[in-house]
């Protein structure tokens, strides 16, 4: 019979307790911060895929093309590896500690948030994408009837529409991020799965520890869920607001 | 006598003269479907010239190749008196940068079937955004048109409504107004009642007849009331031709082809 040891368990459930510990509370920031900026670069990236695959100039549309297939079709952990180990052996870049005042950013955070970001972006170009086409062609039409450039018209008329049906799917994107990050474990970036992984090495309670872990991956993913479903249904708010005017306005409405 | 003549008419035709779209043998195909054939025409400052035909004999295409949001693919149409969408290179006709188009485009106000007003802006920022982000006019002129121009289409106190809480007649008079805000010198409307409530089409044709009297316009419409009421000319068009090119009284009371009686007679049931 096992000997379920709940000392371990609290230590390192309890925040008060187990932020003593650097390698939980840095693990946990890590964690949290890798994950915005690894979203927001696959949001910029997709961005700028999915207008290279809408694009009519070749070069753009192939790189954009190529771009999604590698990316898409190849496991995300190879990527990580190519990528720090790959082009440290090659010194293409070696990926050296970044000291910003007291934070360092080693190079096996810089390497997997890069690779988190590329990879992300292949996925959000797709759901970019959809989103630019699911505005009605007339709008483009519209603003380039106004005088207004592609760039101009996709800037200020179609993508401020177009971020209404990305946010949604962008929202579970980040839901995922949060979890895949615990990926960069492997090139020793020291993020939350990692500071429990060495604090397993010191004390041997697996069982206890990776319980402990997945809750604070849970807590994390179930606050973001709560503050995504906000969102959304401010979105949703604001959608009805235009579409129906209030109780008022209509009672006093003047057609 | 001769000089009577010509100083009464002078100013009025030297007025008239002025010729702002001129097309001469465009054609346009989409794949295997020819749907302009070798089509001129001339329209000049201030002529109000309505399309009709049946769908599918290729106005609203020619419409939307004089903004060059359709390429043609042979002939060329000259607007201000420039062509639009192309130079000529070497005798050939290259394709004009982006920009320059827009530049074009921004002296060309287009009305369509379906309103394309921007859904997440309000009436008013509708009217504000071109002039402000291509015109780069400053804020104060371009508010103070956007409420001129509000109050001639008869919807001030709307001003801060989005498009999806106005009805389709009120829609289609914004489209219009913020066409107008760019100051084109000519505009196009495409069906511009067609998508409406019959109730809401009047409110809209009587905007539109209080512009032509100091625009050139050109209306694919099958608005017969206003054809009548405002038009100079009348164009009927079938399977990519212009066939009949007169005033509506004429076409209305004598329309010499048989397509044409064919047409009408449907139309006017």
């Amino acid at each position: 019979m096992y000997h379920f040891d709940w000392v371990i368990f609290f230590h390192y459930l309890w925040p008060v307790s187990a932020f003593q510990d650097p390698l939980i509370r840095n693990g946990l920031i890590t964690t949290i911060v890798v994950s915005i900026v690894a979203q927001a670069m696959g949001v910029i990236f997709g961005l700028f895929a999915a207008l290279g695959k809408m694009s009519k100039a070749p070069v753009a549309h192939w790189l954009a093309e190529a771009y999604i297939w590698y990316f898409r079709g190849t496991p995300l952990l190879v990527q990580m590896s190519l990528l720090f180990f790959g082009f440290g052996v090659i010194h293409l870049y070696d990926f050296p500690d970044i000291h910003i005042g007291l934070i360092t950013i080693t190079g096996a955070i810089q390497a997997g948030t890069l690779a988190l970001g590329i990879n992300e972006g292949a996925y959000m170009a797709e759901i970019v994408r959809a989103g630019i086409e699911s505005i009605d062609v007339g709008q483009m039409e519209a603003a380039k009837s106004l005088g207004m450039t592609y760039g101009l018209a996709m800037r200020r008329i179609v993508l401020p529409q177009a971020a209404k049906v990305i946010i949604p799917p962008l929202g579970n994107e980040f839901n995922n991020m949060m979890k895949t990050t615990s990926l960069m474990e492997v090139i020793s970036a020291s993020e939350l799965f990692f500071a429990f992984n060495e604090i397993n090495a010191r004390l041997f309670k697996p069982f206890e520890l990776f319980i402990v872990c997945s809750i604070y991956y849970l807590v994390l993913t179930t606050v973001w869920s709560i503050i995504q479903a906000r969102i959304e249904s401010g979105l949703g708010e604001r959608k009805a607001m235009e579409k129906n005017p209030g109780m008022l306005s209509r009672l006093f409405a003047a057609r | 006598m001769s000089v009577t003549m010509s100083t009464t008419f002078q100013p009025n035709s030297n007025n008239n003269q002025t010729v702002i779209v001129k097309a001469e043998r465009i054609n346009k195909s989409f794949g295997r479907l020819h749907v302009l054939k070798d089509i001129d025409l001339t329209v000049k400052k201030n002529e109000v010239v309505v399309v009709i035909g049946p769908s599918g004999s290729g106005k609203s295409t020619l419409l939307r190749c004089i903004n060059h949001l359709e390429k043609i693919n042979s002939g060329h149409i000259i607007v201000n008196g420039r062509m639009i969408g192309y130079y000529e290179r070497n005798g050939r006709l290259v394709e004009e940068s982006e920009r320059n188009i827009a530049r074009q485009r921004a002296e060309i106000g287009m009305v369509f079937q379906r309103f394309n007003l921007f859904p997440h802006l309000t009436v008013f920022q509708n009217i504000i955004e071109a002039p402000m982000n291509v015109r780069r006019s400053d804020r104060s002129a371009a508010e103070a048109d956007a409420m001129r121009l509000l109050e001639r289409v008869g919807l001030a106190d709307k001003r801060d409504n989005f498009p999806s809480q106005l009805s389709g007649g009120q829609q289609q008079r914004v489209a219009i107004a913020r066409a107008l805000a760019m100051k084109p010198n000519l505009m196009l409307f495409d069906e511009p009642t067609s998508a409406l409530d019959p109730e809401m089409i009047g409110e809209v044709l009587d905007v539109m007849k209080e512009l032509a009297q100091e625009m050139t316009m050109i209306v694919v419409s099958h608005e017969m009331g206003f054809a009548r009421a405002a038009a100079n000319r009348i164009l009927f068009m079938d399977e990519g031709r212009i066939l009949e090119d007169t005033t509506p009284e004429d076409l209305f009371d004598h329309p010499r082809e048989e397509r044409t009686k064919a047409f009408l007679s449907k139309i006017l049931h």
